[in-house]
């Protein structure tokens, strides 16, 4: 048989590869064993899975591939097979005297690399290290992208084995190089094994929250954020990736409150943000058959965002707003360019609408506005309004006078112009807001066909449409759209009643929250009806904002939200107009 | 003496005792494993031993869980397949389509078959081995002298 005659351990893989064999039968697991030193791999036995199992957790850098029995008594072979795919995250192959095609399906299904039939032959045997390397091969090309470096030389294969075996060999080298352990233990649990969502709940967040309080904000390192917050299967990537966008997040709103009621209000706020986003990401990438340019392109500009998995979702608030900026209607929030570090392509927005566009104050409500986009012109009308849909969630100042213009301008498109609240204070969680609000929204929606007059109306449709739509944003954001996040202070424009107490920025989540419960009537419809189906209410109400201008149809509803937020408004200040942007879009209440 | 070893070697193939993973089995033997062939041939038949230990026991139970007789024989079949166990692997096959059947009266005459193929097989291997040790340990599965 042919052999490599290095015999140089690791660095002359496949030889020496390390193989774990699986059997009950003593004489198969013999033989197994044989015929694997013959391929000249370094082999394990033992006969019990349990004890396989146990060897494997000791180590799981001990072995490179696990050759399993299907039929055994301690444990079933898949269900070994299983575990090892999911704990250690090793090919499996199995091995059966079974030739029945249901078990193949099974085995793989289960997720073996390979399935092998008794008896086994060295043929076969000599070429099972292919799903070692394969396996290596996908795990590094998914994490570790930038870490591959040429392995030493083997020789008697082809340059790609080289590199495979280069790969392969850094992977095993590393594999004894504790520092980087863990760093490849996360890249490829998070690569290699389903790389699970991790979604940012508000008690996540918090916890996240409280252990960066703990470390102390500027010593806080992933690491130990995630050590702190001790949740099982987050990994640090997980953590560094959502603490980046926290931190830019902060740095966003920390021009309106101070950090630490930021901080303490952000979670929401800033899950919402982020989860809007996310879902809105949805949106994002819907066609947007408005076709216009405006929302295509401010959407096209607005997804700036990155949409992978949890940044995805944070980053689809500041996607949100960012579409909400370009395209968005009035309605749209567009975080301020300033907010939300993520929300940054807001930024990029054009915020020069004369209209100041649909500043989202806070939340930007992307879904709504996609939704808006996508089916209203007007929000097209918006978006140059609008464009500075300065989804300030979290007051931003600078949207006064855009919102000012917002405001007045007629939100055809019914957008939310959910001007920047200078006031609203962002932090806490706008996206609670929105989220609840974008429940509500379908109602609102409805109602808010028409939209309100555009100053008045606006303003309070802002308010409240903002207030939807915050609400709806948490929704898509943060699996936990609960109403209950109420706490981060709703941007003012919530166009809830409670309104008034919005005027702080930190407050302002509140007085959304409170708004939003309230108001959330008619054009909470909207939002929430864009929100639940997405594009619901927004568009919806784009589209009658489109034919009425303002919703009037929702008038009626509106007007309620409209006054309530009106009060608000009032009290506001600045929020008047062109933060609501509303402009009819009772059904963008989207805001944030 | 190889000659000898050869041609009862030879014999057991050509009656159907054995297959061709006997030889596979015989190419893994070298000087890493020089008896590697008796050694997996005694563990079968001490494997095997306990397992026709077991399906006796539940058979006499006559409690016939064919589920348990057929995992059993399979388990069975899986080591004599490896060992190139020719015929008592197709006394296995029959045991487990009668077992399927749920025909116990097959079932119970086929194990007796099988008992018979089995303990035929052994000492014919024994025999053989002990020719083979005779004879020499490395030449005789190659090069009858």
């Amino acid at each position: 048989m042919t052999v490599e005659q290095n015999f140089e351990a690791l660095d002359q893989f496949p030889v020496g590869m390390r193989v774990l064999a699986v059997d009950d039968d003593q004489t198969c697991l013999k033989i197994l064993e044989t015929l694997l030193h013959h391929c000249q791999y370094h082999v394990t036995t033992t006969n019990q899975a349990q004890k396989a199992l146990e060897l494997l957790r000791e180590n799981k850098n001990k072995f490179d591939l696990v050759i399993s029995d299907v039929d055994m008594p301690d444990m079933d072979g898949f269900k070994l097979l299983e575990l090892v795919g999911l704990e250690m995250d090793l090919p499996v192959i199995m091995l059966s005297a079974h030739s029945d095609p249901k078990y193949v399906m099974k085995g793989v299904t289960h997720g073996a690399c390979d399935y092998l039939l008794k008896p086994v032959r060295i043929e076969e045997l000599k070429n099972i290290w292919q799903h070692v390397v394969r396996s290596r091969f996908d795990k590094n090309r998914g994490s570790n992208n930038g870490e591959k470096r040429d392995g030493s030389g083997n020789e008697g294969v082809g340059n790609s084995d080289q590199n495979n075996n280069g790969r392969v060999n850094r992977k095993r080298k590393d594999q004894y190089n504790e520092d980087e352990d863990e760093e490849r233990d996360d890249n490829d649990d998070s690569s290699a094994q389903k790389k699970q969502r991790v979604v940012w709940t508000v008690e996540l967040h918090k916890k996240f929250v409280a252990a960066v309080n703990q470390l102390g904000y500027e010593k806080a390192m992933p690491k130990k954020i995630l050590d702190l917050m001790n949740v099982e299967k987050l990994t640090r990537e997980n953590v560094a990736s959502h603490l980046q966008k926290f931190r830019l997040y902060l740095k966003r709103i920390s021009g309106v409150t101070n950090q630490q009621a930021l901080m303490a209000n952000s979670d929401l706020h800033f899950l919402q943000m982020n989860c809007s986003l996310n879902g809105l990401d949805g949106f994002h990438h819907r066609p947007i058959p408005v076709g216009p340019g405006q929302f295509h392109g401010g959407a096209a500009a607005m997804r700036p965002y990155p949409s992978n998995g949890i940044l995805g979702r944070l980053n689809t608030p500041s996607g949100i707003g960012v579409r909400n900026l370009s395209s968005p209607p009035p309605g749209m929030f567009l975080q301020n360019q300033t907010d939300l570090g993520k929300f940054h392509h807001v930024s990029s927005l054009p915020l020069n609408h004369t209209d100041g566009g649909n500043i989202l104050q806070g939340l930007p409500m992307p879904l709504e506005f996609d939704q808006l986009h996508q089916t209203n012109n007007n929000i097209r009308n918006m978006n140059n309004n609008n464009k500075s849909i300065a989804a300030n969630s979290m007051a931003y100042p600078n949207f006064s006078t855009q919102q000012n213009s917002l405001i007045s301008a007629p939100n055809n498109n019914n957008l939310l112009v959910l001007e920047g609240h200078p006031q609203a204070s962002p932090s806490s969680f706008q996206g609670h807001q929105i989220n609840k609000r974008l429940e509500h929204w379908p109602n609102a929606v409805s109602s808010s066909s028409t939209l309100p007059p555009p100053t008045a109306q606006n303003s309070h449709h802002d308010s409240l449409e903002w207030n939807n739509v915050s609400s709806s944003y948490s929704i898509p954001f943060c699996d936990s759209t609960t109403p209950g996040l109420d706490t981060t202070n709703p941007r003012a424009f919530c166009r809830n009643t409670d309104f008034d107490s919005n005027e702080q920025p930190g407050s302002f989540y509140d007085s959304l929250q409170m708004r939003q419960s309230g108001n959330y009537g008619p054009t909470t419809d909207v939002m929430l009806s864009s929100n639940s189906s997405k594009e619901g209410f927004v568009v919806g109400q784009q589209q009658k904002l489109q034919s009425g201008g303002f919703m009037s149809g929702d008038a009626g509803s509106l007007d309620d939200i409209v006054n309530s937020t009106m009060k608000q408004e009032q009290s506001q200040g600045d929020l008047s107009g062109g933060e609501l942007g509303y402009g009819g879009f009772s059904s963008l209440r989207t805001c944030l | 003496m190889q000659r000898q070893v050869a041609l009862i070697k030879q014999s057991l193939f050509d009656q159907g005792y054995l297959d061709e993973q006997f030889m596979a089995l015989e190419e893994l033997q070298d000087d890493a494993n020089p008896n590697f062939v008796e050694e997996v041939s005694a563990l079968y038949f001490k494997d095997s031993a306990r397992l026709i230990n077991n399906i006796d026991q539940a058979l006499e139970r006559g409690s016939f869980d064919f589920n348990r007789l057929d995992s059993y024989m399979h388990q069975f079949k899986g080591s004599s397949t490896s060992i190139g166990a020719n015929k008592v692997k197709a006394e296995c096959t029959m045991f487990r389509d009668y077992c399927r059947a749920g025909n116990a009266e097959g079932c119970l005459r086929t194990f007796q078959q099988l008992k018979k193929e089995h303990s035929t097989l052994r000492k014919k291997l024994e025999h053989y081995f002990q020719l083979a040790r005779q004879a020499g340990p490395k030449e005789t599965a190659r090069r009858p002298k």
